[in-house]
């Protein structure tokens, strides 16, 4: 028999919360409906060339003081459709939790039955499991998109924000470095091959201590990582599929994200703070969020 | 060490609260405070750290008979304080009165809501309607 992983926490009576936030999310996920803009820029040799720095959609940051000097920052918990008014959350932190967990909607990966238990133990105790809150990297695919993108000849040399990580794809590897490749990394070790303009990556020797995301999705250390990269203008579009046949069913083919190019010339990398798991020995209940 | 205030230099910069990682991988906050309860007290900063996934302050409060209590309060992310100029505006060795959720397992923890600091402006961290327990 065969059926998806569903989480048990989620509760009927905000389910109807969640699929509002969870199309809000996709929106955000996708970069929003707007058309790519401006011709797809190719280095010497023709290829689409992916440099630039990549954002996502987003917005925060909207404070000044009052006439005293008093600052307020109060975190807007939940994200609108453009040109919907924005409510306040009725209760962030568990909106928060329940975009997280149906962000996926019903793209999701299917496991194999003897993993069931274990994704769900992972979902259900992810307060005190999940890597990224013992502040571990995310790896593939978790962490997304590059937030910059610098190609030169036979490199792309991709930079995340988060914890300020750096990742080096050959656009000349055909073949797998035999050590690289029996790595346990949080990257992988990565070949190339072009698709038309479509730039294919493939990765192998990953560690099995990431999640594939939230839901404590699970993965072996013999994944393989299938990225798609396309380029249509100011646009980027990066997808990941994700082969592990020791755990999974069947490959999955994870919801398209989308970046904008950020045209400001100056534009910088801010860079990440250190990460410190203080609040692991303080978390009490198994609520996530 | 004395931090200048960065009042007049707030950058607003467009930083989402949610578009790095480590900020979305908080667990609910219900699961580490008492989100419906406040409380307060008044200490000396020692320490403003930057970090991930929320920053954190460290008073030091002097208590009628004399003893010594060490706080630690958490906040919002890095991000969201370099988004909103609040980076540099906290003053090592200052007083401040604090509110606060308190944690759950009664450790000396809390989630801040307000910092009252020695030039009398309360800067206020929390979400939506600090008023609200329905919007903790």
């Amino acid at each position: 028999m065969m059926r998806r992983i569903r989480t048990s926490t989620v509760l009927a009576g905000v389910l109807g919360a969640a699929l509002w936030l969870t199309a809000a999310d996709a929106t955000m996920q996708q970069g929003g409906a707007a058309k790519p803009a401006g011709p797809t820029p190719r280095v010497a040799d023709g290829k689409v060339d992916f440099s630039g720095m990549w954002v996502n959609t987003g917005g925060g940051g909207d404070i000044k003081p009052d006439e005293s000097g008093n600052v307020t920052v109060l975190s807007r918990g939940r994200p609108c459709h453009p040109g919907q008014e924005c409510k306040p959350a009725i209760n962030f932190e568990r909106d928060s939790g329940v975009r997280q967990r149906l962000a996926y909607g019903t793209n999701v990966p299917l496991y194999k039955p003897e993993y069931w238990a274990k994704v769900e133990y992972n979902d259900v105790n992810g307060n005190f499991v999940d890597p990224e809150i013992n502040c571990y990297p995310d790896g593939l695919p978790r962490i997304g998109a590059p937030s910059k993108i610098v190609q030169t000849a036979n490199e792309l040399i991709l930079l995340y924000a988060s914890h300020n990580q750096f990742r080096v794809v050959r656009l000349d590897a055909t073949q797998h470095d035999p050590i690289r490749s029996q790595d346990l990394t949080y990257f992988g070790d990565s070949i190339t091959r072009w698709e038309g303009d479509t730039l294919v990556i493939e990765s192998i020797g990953f560690t099995d201590e990431s999640w594939l995301g939230w839901p404590g999705y699970l993965h072996s250390n013999n994944m393989r990582v299938v990225e798609r990269v396309t380029r249509n203008g100011n646009q980027l579009t990066w997808q990941f599929e994700i082969h592990d046949p020791e755990v999974l069913m069947q490959p999955w083919t994870m919801t398209p994200l989308r970046r904008v190019l950020n045209a400001n010339p100056k534009a910088m990398l801010i860079e990440d703070l250190p990460c410190e798991a203080r609040d692991n020995k303080h978390i009490v209940t198994r609520e996530r969020g | 060490m004395k931090l200048k205030s960065a009042f007049g230099i707030l950058a607003l910069v467009a930083i989402a609260m949610f578009s790095s990682s480590s900020a979305v991988a908080h667990h609910a906050i219900q699961a580490e405070y008492e989100m419906d309860q406040t409380k307060g007290f008044t200490g000396v900063m020692t320490r403003f750290a930057m970090i991930n996934p929320h920053c954190r302050w460290f008073f030091e409060e002097t208590k009628a008979d004399g003893t010594k209590v060490v706080w630690e309060m958490s906040g919002a992310g890095p991000g969201a304080l370099r988004a909103s100029g609040l980076v540099r505006i906290f003053q090592i060795g200052q007083p401040y009165e604090v509110t606060f959720a308190p944690a759950k397992n009664g450790a000396n923890v809390g989630r801040v809501r307000t910092m009252k600091g020695p030039d009398g402006k309360v800067i206020t961290l929390f979400h939506e309607d600090p008023t609200n327990p329905l919007n903790n």
